[in-house]
């Protein structure tokens, strides 16, 4: 079992033991996937799937998509497409935070900038 | 600190405690007849897009850029929801809202301050409150947000102050104190409980600058603060002006293009799809705003000044209800399958 198929197992069993809507055969109808594509997604007899569908899962079952994406091996096409523009700056951006603590990740974070009003 | 991610304003308080993090998100939906029935609560229909006001410096006016924030595009009588997440649900952390439009309290219909109020109450306390939708005009009533451009007299800014100055929407958010969320916390573990979170426009040139104005009745509950004042952590608050840019000028404005203009209530209900009712049995709702009891609608407003303001605004007969509860997953307002 991969790490993405047991994540995606956990939350939807959490998710159905209060409502079951959250059962296999309508959480894969919801995405607009088959049953068994998503029992075998789950059960990691499948690689995980399309980013477009692991998007769709994330919010199926309310995780975070970056948490999803990179679970099921994936850099979202927007990411890709930002590191694309500027790749050595992106680069050596990520490797030089690689360690650090998250508030020092923060500090570099673009902020909404408040004004006068 | 506030940063934007996919459309969301994202608060994070890291100097409050590690788990001080929720998001607000702007979310488009369908505009219910201004009829004076009130209606369930209408869908999501996906978030605003929300940009920097800092990116577009040549191409804004001045105004805006003095106020900062972000930049969010809005259709001449569409229709808005806030939506309030939390990122941690086990338990999600509390914190007070304070949404205001043209800097006049939605909740309390009295102007901004830079400080919560008890009396009344001028704010919303999450994760109980999952969302507003417009005005709280009565209890359990409230009067949807609808954009209508600054100046001429439907926004709530006009009719309350009697000016148009501000448009837009101003949210300040402010945590719980670290030791009552620890206190939530060591009680929660203890219970080992999982705590679910829960127009077409006028062809007519017209202000860039939009306003909110209250739309149609809708049976909504601003519920009152279970904390208490004293449970908020007032030293540390985030603020943040949303500008409502009219979508005519979005193009102009951003180089993109707006969102496109979402289907009526009436093309939604005949599609047979649902409408919500979220009800929390245990949460004590607030009272109407005194400073709304004379407000007018748009609706109201428009056969005053013998306008049109908003097309297909024709009653709805039957809805089809889904009702939403507090417990278990976090309450979805989305369209599904009919």
């Amino acid at each position: 079992m991969t790490q993405f198929g047991r994540t995606v197992r956990e939350l939807r069993e959490r998710l159905r033991q209060e409502d079951a809507r959250f059962s296999l055969r309508q959480v894969a109808k919801r995405v607009g996937i088959e049953p068994a594509y998503l029992s075998k997604i789950e059960r990691g007899d499948v690689a995980p799937p399309s980013e477009a569908t692991t998007l769709r899962l994330a919010e199926e079952l309310d995780a975070d998509p970056d948490w999803f994406l990179a679970l099921a091996g994936k850099v979202s096409s927007d990411l890709q497409e930002i590191i694309r523009r500027r790749p050595e700056l992106f680069a050596e951006l990520i490797r030089q935070l690689r360690e650090a603590p998250d508030d020092a990740i923060l500090r570099v974070v673009r902020e909404v900038r408040d004004g006068d009003w | 600190m506030i940063t934007l991610e996919n459309d969301r304003l994202h608060f994070r308080f890291p100097e409050v405690h590690e788990r001080a993090e929720c998001s607000v998100s702007f979310r488009r939906t369908l505009r219910i007849p201004d009829d004076d029935t009130p209606y369930p609560l209408p869908p999501g229909l996906g978030n605003f897009p929300l940009r920097h006001v800092d990116d577009y410096k040549s191409r804004l006016p001045a105004e805006w850029l003095r106020r900062g924030g972000v930049l969010m595009p809005m259709h001449q009588a569409e229709a808005m929801w806030i939506s309030f997440d939390s990122d941690f649900s086990e338990p999600a952390y509390p914190f007070a809202v304070k949404i205001a439009t043209g800097k006049v309290c939605a909740v309390s219909g009295e102007g901004w301050t830079n400080h919560l109020n008890r009396d009344p109450q001028d704010y919303v306390a999450l994760p109980e409150q999952p969302w507003i939708d417009g005005y709280c005009v009565e209890k359990g009533v409230i009067r949807q947000f609808i954009a209508m451009p600054l100046g001429e007299g439907y926004t709530v800014e006009e009719q309350i102050t009697g000016v148009a100055e501000h448009g837009g929407v101003q949210i300040v958010a402010y945590p719980m104190k670290a030791e009552r969320y620890e206190a939530i916390l060591a009680e929660h573990r203890a219970r080992r409980h999982i705590v679910y979170e829960a127009v077409q426009s006028p062809p007519r040139v017209q202000s860039p600058s939009m306003g909110l104005a209250p739309g149609g009745l809708m049976r909504q509950e601003i519920y009152d603060d279970p904390y208490g004042l004293d449970a908020w952590d007032q030293r540390h608050a985030s603020r943040c002006f949303v500008t409502i840019a009219n979508s005519a000028q979005w193009m102009a404005m951003t180089g993109e293009k707006p969102p496109t203009d979402p289907p009526t209530a009436k093309q939604y209900a005949h599609a047979g799809l649902p409408w919500f009712d979220y009800y929390d049995g245990d949460a004590e709702a607030v009272s109407g705003a005194k400073k709304f009891t004379d407000l007018s609608s748009v609706a109201e407003i428009g056969a005053q000044k013998g306008e049109t303001p908003l097309h297909e605004n024709e009653s709805l007969t039957e809805t089809r209800v889904v009702r939403l509860a507090p417990t278990g997953p976090r309450p979805v307002r989305e369209p599904g399958p009919p």
